[in-house]
């Protein structure tokens, strides 16, 4: 606010805009902090990001580099790393999608509906955030293994769930389904629903009015949603270790796939593929930044 | 295009919104709902177009003869005009007025060169033959609200519901807003019903006034003939209060 009101003052009247920044100043003073309690909590909050966060991806990569780009380059030649690749890469096209629709239609129906359950609904969307992993994927073993409620029946039928790509992409979507619904949600509550009743009340259906209202409306969290949901799909561990088996080439993800060689203690093709996953995260980062951005300028721009 | 309402009771949960609600508007009437807030007049007029229902089982809405009751929204083509705009951010303002012809069924869409006449002819009946390209954000309140009213006659509605249209805006931009309604009204005859806690502008805008309080009709009448003859109290306050 205070470069805002310099800059339109015309020039010459220096004495004003000196009584203004002086007035901004002892504003500022009232309203803030003492500086030691800045720069001890600033400190504290930068050292503990520093310690946990930067330190530890930077040491991803120069473990990576150690032996130089070469050495890099040619982990990827190895059939069981691009295996793991390939496979995750499966899982998360089949998974994302998946969570997208689910979590729209749960995000709708939170935001937009008054009905019997509801408050079990949104508690219900949240689960996977606070059951472990591990126990998501024994829920699935449990169901689908072999000694499992539906196993001797899948056994009959010859259908492969556990130990395979479908019960990787199962707890992968049980563990990433709060994702999307989590970010939409609280958008469409915020914006409500007057431009859907506008559509309607201009003759389009509700589907035309999905799309040609809700979705451009909460575009940029829905993208937030969908890439938070990728780097988690791609990025599992637990629940894709207790349903895969950790069968080479055929089952290994690459999350399981970098335990594997680090515990093989080949380290630089175990960094390498790591960081692949570090990358992803940092590009989901830059990604969330700018959807952020654009989402609140669109709620600033509703509110207008 | 008349509309009658006959018979309307609505309740959310255990509270009575509106009870047994007749009220008829004729072809070409400009009609204001009057009441203070909570009187159930926002809830009326969104079951005349179709956003709520009314309770089943209990009295029926027509459309010039043709029963509409529990029709959708889309179907019934009520123009509404909301009182915060409702206007499509992310859309310029040619293509929100142009909104209702684009989701029509193909066989009746118009052609897009003649999506493009009705559009601008549009915005030069609402004054603002320059600002298709914009986008509603970079409007006034007052041009937004203009905007919505385009966007809503775009697809020749058969009446016309307006909320609080002028609800949002400041007291100049009302009154000019208020007055230009009125001769715009006049110069298309659509069947206008608009919902106001402002009795200055229902009695200075409407042919009748309808005051609505607790969910019932208290009089339905000329701006003179309340003001002369109050059926009751509460009309009687309302209209000295404000």
């Amino acid at each position: 606010m205070a470069g805002i009101a310099q800059l339109n003052l015309p020039s010459g009247e220096d004495a004003t805009r000196a009584r203004i920044i002086a007035r901004n100043q002892l504003a500022r003073r009232a309203t803030s902090d003492p500086f030691w309690m800045k720069a001890i909590v600033l400190t504290l909050s930068l050292g503990f990001l520093f310690v946990f966060f930067v330190l530890p991806l930077a040491l991803v990569f120069q473990e990576a580099f150690r032996k130089g780009w070469e050495a890099y380059l040619k982990v990827f030649d190895d059939r069981a790393t691009t295996h793991s690749i390939w496979l995750t890469l499966q899982v998360a096209l089949i998974a994302v999608p998946l969570n997208t629709v689910f979590g729209l239609a749960a995000a709708w129906c939170v935001a937009h509906f008054r009905f019997r359950g509801k408050q079990l609904l949104s508690v219900l969307i949240e689960l996977p955030l606070w059951v472990s992993p591990v126990v998501a994927g024994l829920i699935y073993v449990l169901l689908f293994g072999r000694q499992g409620l539906l196993g001797p029946w899948l056994f009959e039928k010859d259908i492969k769930i556990i130990f395979a790509l479908p019960g990787i992409v199962l707890s992968t979507v049980f563990v990433t389904f709060p994702f999307v619904a989590r970010v939409v949600t609280p958008q469409l509550q915020a914006l409500g629903r007057a431009e859907e009743e506008a559509a309607l009340t201009l003759g389009a259906n509700g589907w035309s009015t999905f799309w040609r209202v809700t979705v451009p409306k909460i575009k940029w969290s829905l993208i937030y949603g969908i890439i938070l949901c990728n780097a988690r799909a791609m990025g599992e561990f637990g629940a894709v270790s207790v349903v895969s088996g950790h069968i080479r080439n055929q089952t290994n993800t690459m999350p399981l796939h970098i335990e594997v060689l680090y515990n093989e203690y080949q380290f630089v093709p175990a960094f390498a593929v790591a960081s692949l996953l570090a990358l992803l995260a940092l590009l989901t980062l830059v990604i969330k930044s700018a959807t952020t951005w654009f989402a609140d300028r669109a709620l600033r721009n509703a509110a207008l | 295009m008349s509309i009658k309402i006959d018979h309307i009771s609505k309740d959310f949960g255990k509270t009575n919104v509106l009870k047994n609600i007749s009220l008829q508007v004729e072809t070409g009437e400009l009609v204001a709902l009057l009441g203070p807030s909570g009187s159930g007049k926002t809830t009326l007029l969104r079951i005349i177009a179709g956003l709520e229902f009314p309770n089943e089982g209990e009295g029926a809405i027509t459309f010039h003869g043709s029963e509409v009751t529990f029709q959708s929204a889309y179907a019934r083509k009520a123009g509404f005009v909301f009182q915060h705009y409702a206007l499509f951010n992310h859309m310029t303002v040619a293509d929100n007025i142009a909104f209702g012809l684009k989701v029509m069924p193909r066989r009746s869409r118009p052609s897009s060169a003649r999506q493009k006449q009705i559009v601008q002819e549009l915005l030069e009946k609402i004054q603002l033959p320059e600002y298709g390209r914009r986008f509603p954000t970079q409007l006034s309140g007052g041009q937004r609200q203009r905007v919505a009213l385009a966007r809503a006659l775009a697809v020749n509605p058969q009446v016309l519901l307006l909320d609080e249209p002028f609800g949002a805006l400041d007291a100049k931009v009302r009154k000019e807003l208020r007055r230009w309604l009125r001769e715009f009204h006049d110069s298309i005859k659509l069947t206008t019903l608009f919902v106001t806690h402002d009795q200055d502008e229902a009695f200075e805008l409407a042919d009748r006034v309808v005051i609505l309080g607790d969910g019932e009709i208290q009089q339905i009448g000329k701006p003179d003939e309340l003001r002369d003859k109050p059926v009751n109290e509460f009309v009687a306050d309302f209209i000295e209060v404000e």
